[in-house]
């Protein structure tokens, strides 16, 4: 190349940053964890010190789990799976009645778990092969998957489940650590090295953004969301053992209606967009203690389980509302609200306030070193005028806009 | 009152920090076609949406007969009578062709009902003298592009307009279909009507123009008449400086040939293609926008299969099924539109680097990242890439870095074919200029490109060969680059019905 | 003809009249004319639902709490109507549809003018007014000893021997049918539905298209949970769980492209038609009744996946005729 006067250093110069650090989507998290606690150390500091009190909150949040970790796959994808409450009912039932056969217990725990992973795959298939849209799939095939339970099972619970289910909904290690929350940080983890370390999470993120140019670029769309809806299916079969554990050992087909929900509601919490392609492992895992602790801080302040959805609601749409907030919209309100939206005086308002801050600066560099009145009193007045200046254009613009505005209406009005 | 029907004085625009207008000036006389030239992304689409009301300016004035106007939005713009043909047509595809025309401005009823009869019927009667063969009760997604460029004329017709805006309406038209259109032009002109006609064919300037306006990189060059222009001095004007210095001197040796298409058809598409590229070529396919250029690049990448023919890499015959098996054939693919089909925006320049190479870099089921990053240095350094890091998103770059950081993504693998489909479509000057020279050097390196471009100029100064379609034929190839002239490549891309070479 | 037969409704009405026949060989004795009556009384709450999320879905959005707030708005006036026994039934139909319309305004807001994502904007709002549902209910059931004749009203009187909820639901479906067809607003639903650039382009404002798209579902979604409450004379919070579901997969049988702009009125209402036939004639075969859901889900699948079949040969011969002109 003939080298003209390129001198760029492209590499990374930014390290770690504390100040942008703390402001990190999962942080903020990380803030309501901590204060939803203080909450409960508040109100009721006696419960909070109580021996058992924490492993609840944890344990009895944890049955829908393992969805929240598949449902980011999903939503990176820029698709929604609403099946995965039915795959639990399903592979639960396959699980139940193989027991109920005599059939040793692991084997029926993998076929359960199988028989998700098969109904992620025709999930998968659907939408993309048939390029269905994912909110309809999943949609009709979480009344295929429950109506399937209900035709075999009709009104009747399956109660006939390995011991150890229930440990995972009620145990703790050693009677201090949950054995949900380490299962689920084990998986975590496991996920978070697939999704953010791994061939297979960029890829998830390039079809998230923008399948196109993944084709483009080599990459077969169809694979990775065959996969990450067989993923998804994984782990409602894996959460199919974390409900029917905490359920105490039963399933009947009209249990875990709206899993789904709370799965997306969390997932979303957690930093993922339902547009596709944004967002990361930790945010939705700090969520789900979020989401256990709340229901129950909600519970203790007395307000009653279905009173909460309130909450819910509004604290996933507020956190949505907040996350779109950045400068751009900072700058275009204040453009809409205080500059009658014209650029023009935008414009003059940038240009004075950047001069009243400099002009400030060196006044106060001046006072510091104890310097001459005469070249402070000079900037101090430079700065009137800058605002005076300032407040008249912007009173002129904003005349002329409102004259051609009136104008504009007087013609348009027909 | 003034002369002009319509002047514009001192418009700016600006999007999100980028000026797409700076300061321009234009001034439209009464019962005039009045020409807008200017390259890609010099503008003009931005100065008409401007003038119609789709956007509004930041600041400048707007006289409409020597009055100031402000349009809020479009339908003001029409009550004045002004419409406007775009040129990415901006129609319901879902919707009939009676609705596209009456959208906005629809006929009612006496109980504020649509009066769908009416509409039919006013719908007919505005269609009938462009084309007798539009049924006006299809959806508008069923048409030709040709077709509906006619209604959307028809639509600015139906509003009366006393200004009438034509973004490159040529562009995708048959010579045929151009001469009618330039028929129509003349007569809504006799009527009275002043147009403004955006063009980038010196043809239609000609045909039907007496005054030009240039716009370059966002400005007002000039205006002058058309009769007082010589063709060297507009496009000096249009592009900045003269032509010879655009292209960097081609230094590659060529070799033997290494890609073959071999009468390939696609049903819709193309037919009968054929063509030949050799090492250390390259070879230009040109021809107007919609002759199936973009289309033959696609069956040869995989992301279509052609219907019947041959495409043979280096004398064996191979069976591309997707991009995956072209990338590992050694055929890569630089896209036509590299907002949605180049770049994940949202990914660091990095990531999209080795997005299609990203094997090389994983060890043990594990990306490696510091390998790719250094990797991605490496390529963009190589192709001075003008970026504050490598970790930057490709949305905080310009066009042309833009198109750099697609360029790299190719280059990071080692390929033998490099499809380059309008590799300098929307970037400035100096941008282009090092596109070139990436191209020559990669030809130096033995690599076969086929560039795909509509821009003559560039076609004469880079290639080595030029093959031209129309309406998915090969109607000539020339590689006898010396004699070869604008008006030779032209008259090939305009042939009626192509015939056989 | 060539058209008839070609369009997708034709298709529906055969599927239907196939249903209608196997119903009638596989359950002789119940298919009457009061059992039909009955089965369209019982599913005019999904025809209003489905045509309130088709408005919605043809703006390329969806609303998933309309179950929701056919719940809230349900449980508010049958709990007012049981306090105020004195107040006429009609205050109650027009309040349950303000009060549909100012929820639907909450979500078109947040998605129209604060550009919400439909799905997560609605799932939020779908807690909130399930949530209220049981604050204004304090978890209780209300039955139909405590009701007012003049609530019950609108849903049971027979007028032409056929019962008011089901004539509501009709003439919904018309007034509904005539404003998305015949009218510039209705017909902007369809544009920003179609193309959001062309809509800009055109002068429609999508904002407030979105807005207004928002209310008149909530408004039927509301007066849904009125009638819902009137018909059974009972309700309580949890109600009508689940019956969004039903109601975007009646759109999308019917023809409403998930993707917007495209779906008429006249292909829900057979949508509505065939859903019902399979979920009542089933559950009255014996020992059918558990197959409704899994019947459900397995032909909304079979209909998209036609779908895609019919919509690639209709581009293959479009590209067909392409060719011939090159």
């Amino acid at each position: 190349m003939p080298g003209s006067n390129y001198d760029r250093d492209l590499s990374v110069k930014e390290g770690f940053v504390l100040s942008k650090f703390l402001v990190k989507w999962e942080m903020i998290l990380v803030y309501i964890l901590i204060l939803l606690n203080l909450v409960l150390l508040i109100f009721k500091p006696e419960l909070f010190f109580q021996a058992g009190t924490i492993q609840t909150i944890i344990n009895s949040g944890f049955d829908s789990s393992p969805l929240v970790l598949g449902m980011v796959f999903i939503l990176l994808l820029g698709d929604i799976d609403v099946s995965v409450a039915a795959q639990i009912v399903l592979g639960g039932m396959v699980t139940g009645l193989m027991m109920n056969a005599g059939i040793p217990s692991i084997i029926c725990v993998l076929a359960g778990i199988l028989t998700c992973v098969l109904c992620g795959a025709f999930n998968g298939f659907c939408v993309a092969y048939f390029k269905m849209p994912a909110v309809i799939t999943t949609i009709s095939t979480s009344m295929l998957f429950r109506g399937i339970a209900e035709i075999v099972l009709g009104e009747n619970s399956l109660k006939n489940f390995p011991a150890w289910y229930n440990k995972i909904g009620w145990y703790n290690i050693g009677g201090i650590i949950p054995l949900s929350m380490v299962l689920f940080l084990i998986m975590g983890a496991i996920l978070i090295f697939v999704l953010h370390k791994s061939p297979f999470g960029r890829k998830v993120y390039i079809v998230g953004n923008n399948p196109t140019c993944a084709t483009y670029s080599g990459i077969s769309v169809f694979r990775v969301k065959m996969g990450c809806f067989m993923l998804m299916g994984f782990m409602a079969g894996i959460g199919s053992i974390f409900f029917i554990g905490r359920m105490g050992g039963g399933i009947s087909s009209s249990m875990a209606t709206g899993y789904e929900m709370t799965a997306i509601a969390t997932a979303v919490l957690g930093g993922v967009s339902t547009s596709g392609g944004k967002g990361k492992m930790f945010g939705p895992m700090i969520a789900t203690f979020i989401m256990s602790f709340l229901i129950f801080v909600l519970g203790l302040l007395g307000v009653d389980p279905n009173t909460k959805k309130i909450f819910i609601g509004i604290i996933l749409i507020l956190t949505i509302l907040v996350s779109t907030v950045n400068k751009q919209m900072i700058k275009d309100i204040k453009l809409r609200l205080l500059y009658h939206n014209n650029k023009n005086i935008e414009a003059v308002n940038d240009r004075t306030a950047e001069l009243v801050k400099k002009n400030k600066n060196e006044i106060k560099k001046l006072q510091k070193a104890g310097g001459k009145d005469a070249e402070i009193k000079k900037l101090q007045a430079e700065i009137e005028a800058a605002q005076k200046e300032c407040k008249e254009k912007s009173a002129q613009f904003w005349a002329d806009q409102q004259a051609d505005e009136k104008k504009a209406k007087e013609r348009f009005a027909k | 009152m003034s002369d002009y029907i319509l002047e514009l004085k001192d418009v700016v625009k600006t999007f999100g920090g980028v000026r797409a207008l700076n300061g321009v000036k234009f001034q439209l006389k009464k019962g005039e076609i009045h020409a807008l030239m200017g390259e890609n992304g010099a503008g003009k689409s931005t100065f008409i949406k401007v003038i119609t009301g789709v956007h509004q300016p930041d600041s400048g004035t707007m006289l409409l007969e020597g009055e100031r106007m402000t349009f809020r939005n479009t339908s003001d713009s029409a009550k004045m009578g002004i419409a406007a043909i775009y040129q990415h047509v901006t129609s319901f595809p879902d919707l009939t062709v009676t609705e596209n025309i009456f959208m906005g401005q629809e006929i009612k009823n006496k109980f504020g009902f649509y009066d769908w009869k009416a509409m039919r019927a006013r719908a007919k009667e505005l269609i009938e003298p462009l084309s007798k063969e539009i049924d006006v009760t299809k959806p508008m997604g069923t048409l030709s592009v040709a077709a509906q460029q006619l209604v959307e004329i028809a639509k600015a017709l139906s509003r009366d307009a006393r200004i009438l805006i034509m973004d490159e309406p040529t562009a995708s038209l048959t010579r045929n279909e151009c001469l009618q259109l330039y028929r129509i032009a003349k007569e809504l002109r006799d009527k009275g009507v002043s147009i403004i006609f955006i063009t980038h064919r010196f043809e239609d300037m000609y045909e039907l123009c007496s005054r030009v306006t240039v716009f370059r990189d966002s400005t007002y060059v000039g205006c002058w008449d058309v009769d007082k222009i010589t063709n060297q001095d507009l496009v000096k004007a249009m592009v900045g400086r003269e032509l010879t210095a655009m292209y960097p001197e081609k230094t590659a040796k060529i070799g033997d040939v290494v890609l073959e298409v071999d009468n390939i058809s696609k049903e819709g598409y193309f037919k009968n293609v054929s063509f030949n590229v050799r090492r250390g070529e390259i070879l230009a396919l040109t021809g107007l926008v919609g002759a199936g250029r973009t289309e033959v690049c696609q069956n040869i990448y995989g992301i279509m299969q052609p219907d019947s023919g041959e495409i043979r890499l280096e004398g064996k015959k191979v069976n591309i099924k997707s991009p995956i098996d072209a990338l590992k054939l050694g055929i890569g693919l630089l896209p036509e539109n590299r907002q949605t089909q180049g770049l994940v925006n949202e990914l660091p320049i990095y990531q999209n680097v080795s997005s299609a190479t990203m094997k090389q870099f994983t060890k043990g089921g594990q990306l490696d990242v510091n390998a790719e990053m250094e990797n991605a240095i490496k390529l963009c350094k190589k192709i001075q890439l003008k970026a504050n890091d490598i970790t930057a998103p490709p949305s905080s770059l310009s066009g042309g870095n833009q198109q750099k950081v697609v360029v790299a993504k190719m280059l990071s693998a080692e390929q033998k074919v490099l499809i380059m489909d309008e590799p300098t479509k929307g970037i400035d000057v100096g941008a282009k200029y090092s596109i070139y020279e990436i191209m020559n050097e990669l030809a130096c390196n033995g690599y076969a490109i086929i560039m795909v471009s509509s821009e003559m100029p560039e076609v004469l100064g880079v290639a080595d060969r030029v093959v031209v379609m129309k309406s998915g034929r090969v109607t000539a190839e020339f590689s006898d680059m010396s004699s070869l002239t604008q008006e030779m490549i032209l008259e090939a891309s305009l042939k009626e019905k192509g015939g056989d070479k | 003809m060539k058209k008839l037969l070609h369009s997708r409704n034709t298709g529906l009405i055969v599927v239907l009249i196939l249903l209608l026949v196997m119903a009638r060989i596989l359950t002789p004795n119940m298919f009457s004319v009061q059992a039909i009556i009955n089965m369209l009384q019982n599913n005019s709450v999904y025809a209003l639902l489905a045509v309130g999320e088709m408005v919605v879905i043809l703006t390329s959005g969806i609303d998933i709490s309309i179950a929701s707030l056919l719940a809230f708005v349900g449980i508010v006036t049958t709990s007012l109507s049981c306090a105020n026994p004195g107040i006429p039934g009609v205050t109650w139909f027009i309040l349950a549809i303000v009060l549909g319309a100012l929820c639907g305004a909450l979500n078109g807001a947040l998605v129209g003018y604060l550009h919400m994502v439909p799905m997560i904007c609605t799932l939020g709002t779908m807690y909130i007014f399930r949530g209220l549902a049981f604050a204004v209910s304090g978890g209780q059931w209300w039955f139909a000893a405590s009701y007012l004749d003049s609530y019950r009203v609108f849903a049971i009187a027979k007028i032409l021997g056929i019962p008011a909820i089901v004539w509501i639901a009709v003439i919904v479906m018309v007034l509904v049918g005539l404003f998305l067809g015949y009218t510039a607003p209705g017909r902007r639903i369809y544009a920003i539905g179609t193309s959001r650039e062309s809509s800009a382009v055109a002068g429609i404002k999508e904002p407030t298209v979105t807005f207004y798209a928002y209310i008149i579902c909530g408004a039927l979604a509301g007066l849904a949970g009125m009638l819902y409450t009137a018909n059974y004379a009972g309700g309580y919070y949890g109600m009508a769980e689940g019956f969004e579901m039903t109601a975007i997969a009646i759109c999308v049988l019917g023809g409403v492209s998930i993707n917007g702009g495209k779906g008429r009125i006249d292909g829900v209402a057979i949508g509505v038609l065939i859903m019902c036939v399979i979920t009542n004639f089933i559950s009255m075969i014996p020992g059918m009744s558990v197959w409704q859901k899994a019947l459900q889900g397995a032909i909304i699948i079979v209909a998209v996946i036609i779908n895609y079949f019919t919509e690639r040969t209709a581009e293959k011969r479009a590209l067909k005729e392409r060719g011939a002109l090159i």
